[in-house]
């Protein structure tokens, strides 16, 4: 039922693309952020790729300071919504701009620095 | 200090075989009586096929190297590919020339062995579609390739089957299979009988609907394609289905035994080795982990994941099949290689498979009709308290079923199991089987999860460990017709390498930290052992040069499901340098009688010095 509802809401509003490498993350630092993106790390099966600890395995650890297409918060905004050449699905039809901005937030509340 | 003292020991136990009190059989003598039709019978030098034989027993006959001169092994050449992903593979020699395969992109190479150094034939660069990196679950890897009437044949990891002339390195034909961007990919050894190439797919952890399929060598067309979850008629099981175990007879398992339509993300993907049974004209093969990996939503059976099919060669009509591990809760799969021999079992001579299931059991099943003879521990495990040879079902550890969003400590073995798709081999000479294996448990917090096409479809969070002794790994020798370990030999990672037994009765197997060693068949002594540059994650091979020589060679390239270990100590990074030995390092235009080539040549110089870089 969890699910039912959360693909309702996710059938419309695709993440709209005025965001830049530079755009400052909206949600930075907020704790509900962090948790709704943990949940949609989750829901989303980022970790079948990523890992539930973000450290890889399929794809690319998350955790370190190594980012192939960008590190910066609108970086990987772009890569979760449109995807990247090898094999990173783009999410741009299935998460709101949003949502995006939530996994963005968990991702860097899990960086030391 | 304590631990010191641990990891002290731990050191010394390595690489020094445990032998079984009474196990010992003289020379020359087979420790069980079992034996194997080595069909199709190729010239003792060749090695046409991965397996070496249809029944995939990675047995050559060559003695040239053995036990008296194996400490003089040496380097006699090496060749890179440049490709970083894991390589599991074996070379293949087919007359003078050696063909190779490099995980993604899949670039075939062929190399010229009567000429000095191997020198590059012919390269193809298949270019297959980079969507599919996003969707190989355990690296973007290829186990293996085919040779026949005249063409190298083998998997694109963007679903193709591609054949190419042998002569020229020209494409003869490339079939499309699936749609890589919905999650299949294609790992698989191709594998040819007569006039059929045999593949499948894989994408156990994506959702994806396993199938096999027999595509013709002419022309790459589709004979036959069998679903492994569905309707009968897409699994092409008909009335010749005739499964031992009740509990696998009925009308369309492939679906009732899943809720809803779940089966058609069911997974099941046939990603392993195939055998073939001139015989019966039976092929074999396993199926992958259902899908989601997360039990707890798909209660049943979820046939037929986890399980081995006997197929007809000709038509693919199932003949039987056999469910390892009935509603896999733990990813153990059933795509291990299938051994064809023949056992003696009371009284009588008995055709029979033997499988090394990642569950910890290693199984010899009569090969005729589906009936497991026997079913014993190979390794460490605890999920399951036996097998039930009266109904052929496991009896589970209840403390081993997983539980949503709660740690279930210490479920031994974890996902990748005992013993990987890393082949073992098989001696008609001591009439034992060989292979490296995992010694380690998980801690395992599963989390539901929903299906997205071409997103992980998988569920298990774990932490792996080492088992007692503190070894990941160990590479044992195995009776299949009492069902017990002969002799192993510990190693610090997985062994997650294949092997190869000799007519001179030495078994050659590599480790996760670079050794490649050469072992005594029959005592489990370890003779021979060169550091490589990476971690080994291939099958050896062993084969007879244009020279007359016997070489053994093996890939070191560390990836594929051992990366799991990557960061372990011991554990090398990746390469993808194939090493070819032999006695002293001799070989063509080697050592003292070095050829004199335009490298060495005192030849005037003509030419410009510039042009000398060229």
């Amino acid at each position: 039922m969890k699910y039912l509802i959360l693909v309702l809401a996710l059938a419309a509003t695709p993440a709209v693309a005025q965001v830049t490498a530079e755009t400052a993350n909206p949600l930075a630092g907020k704790a509900d952020a962090i948790e709704a993106g943990h949940a949609l790390f989750g829901q989303m099966n980022c970790a079948g790729c990523h890992a539930y600890d973000l450290t890889g395995g399929m794809g690319p650890d998350l955790t370190d300071n190594s980012w192939q297409y960008g590190g910066k918060p609108g970086e990987i905004f772009h890569t979760i919504a449109e995807g990247t050449p090898r094999g990173m699905p783009a999410w741009n039809d299935k998460l709101t701009q949003d949502q995006i901005w939530q996994i963005v937030t968990y991702i860097q509340s899990k960086h030391a620095n | 200090m304590a631990f010191r003292r641990f990891l002290l020991g731990a050191a010394l136990v390595m690489a020094t075989p445990a032998l079984g009190a009474g196990d010992t059989a003289p020379a020359n003598k087979s420790f069980t009586g079992a034996t194997a039709n080595l069909a199709p019978g190729d010239a003792p030098g060749q090695w046409t096929r991965q397996a070496r034989d249809y029944a995939n027993t990675r047995y050559s006959p060559l003695s040239q190297i053995n036990k008296a001169n194996v400490g003089k092994l040496r380097i006699a050449w090496t060749f890179s590919d440049g490709q970083m992903y894991g390589h599991e593979g074996a070379p293949l020699v087919v007359g003078d020339t050696m063909y190779l395969v490099t995980p993604y992109p899949n670039i075939a190479y062929a190399l010229d062995l009567s000429k000095a150094g191997a020198p590059i034939k012919w390269v193809f660069q298949p270019n297959p579609d980079p969507r599919s990196i996003g969707e190989a679950c355990c690296d973007k890897v290829l186990r293996g390739w085919a040779y026949a009437d005249g063409k190298l044949i083998y998997n694109l990891l963007d679903d193709h089957t591609v054949a190419v002339d042998a002569a020229t390195g020209k494409e003869v034909w490339r079939t499309l299979l699936d749609d890589v961007t919905k999650g299949p990919t294609m790992t698989q050894a191709a594998f040819v009988v007569g006039n059929k190439v045999f593949v499948g797919s894989s994408g156990g952890e994506l959702g994806t609907n396993g199938w096999f399929a027999a595509l013709d060598v002419k022309d790459g067309h589709i004979v036959w394609k069998a679903l492994t979850n569905g309707p009968d008629s897409t699994m092409l099981i008909g009335p010749d289905f005739k499964p031992f175990y009740p509990w696998m007879v009925g009308k369309d398992l492939g679906v009732s035994t899943w809720p809803n339509d779940m089966w058609k993300q069911g997974a099941s993907a046939p990603w392993g080795w195939v055998s073939y049974d001139p015989d019966l004209n039976q092929i074999y093969y396993g199926t992958s982990n259902p899908g989601p990996r997360t039990p707890s939503q798909r209660p049943g059976l979820n046939l037929w994941s986890a399980a081995v099919f006997a197929r007809d060669a000709d038509t693919g009509a199932a003949k039987w099949a056999y469910q390892f591990t009935p509603h896999d809760e733990w990813d153990y799969d059933g795509i291990n290689e299938n051994v064809l021999i023949e056992i003696p079992w009371k009284g009588a001579r008995r055709k029979v498979m033997v499988h090394f299931n990642r569950n910890g059991f290693a199984y010899t099943i009569d090969r005729a009709t589906g009936e497991v003879l026997v079913a014993e521990p190979f390794g460490l495990q605890n999920w399951a308290k036996k097998v039930d040879l009266a109904t052929g079902m496991p009896i589970v550890n209840d403390a081993a079923h997983p539980i949503v969003e709660k740690k279930v400590e210490n479920i031994c073995p974890p996902d990748i199991g005992v013993k990987n798709w890393n082949p073992s081999a098989f001696s008609p000479r001591t009439g034992l089987l060989y292979a490296g294996v995992f010694n380690s448990c998980m801690d395992l917090t599963n989390h539901e999860v929903r299906y997205i096409p071409g997103a992980p479809y998988d569920g298990m969070e774990m932490v792996r460990h080492a088992g007692p002794g503190g070894n990941w790994g160990e590479f044992i020798a195995w009776d299949p017709v009492k069902g017990k370990r002969i002799w192993s030999i510990k190693e610090n990672l997985y062994v997650w390498s294949g092997a190869v037994v000799t007519g001179s009765d030495l078994v050659f197997y590599g480790t996760m930290d670079g050794w490649f060693r050469a072992v005594d068949a029959r005592s489990g002594k370890v003779l021979w052992s060169q550091k490589l540059g990476s971690g080994i994650t291939a099958a050896p091979m062993t084969f007879l040069g244009p020279d007359k020589r016997q070489y053994v060679a093996v890939y070191a390239g560390v990836g594929g499901g051992a990366g799991v270990l990557r960061r372990e100590n011991g554990f090398m990074p990746g390469g993808n340098t194939l090493y070819v030995f032999s006695v002293d390092g001799m070989g063509i235009g080697n050592g003292t009688t070095q050829l004199v080539s335009h490298a060495t040549a005192a030849a005037p110089i003509s030419v410009p010095p510039a042009a000398a870089h060229n």
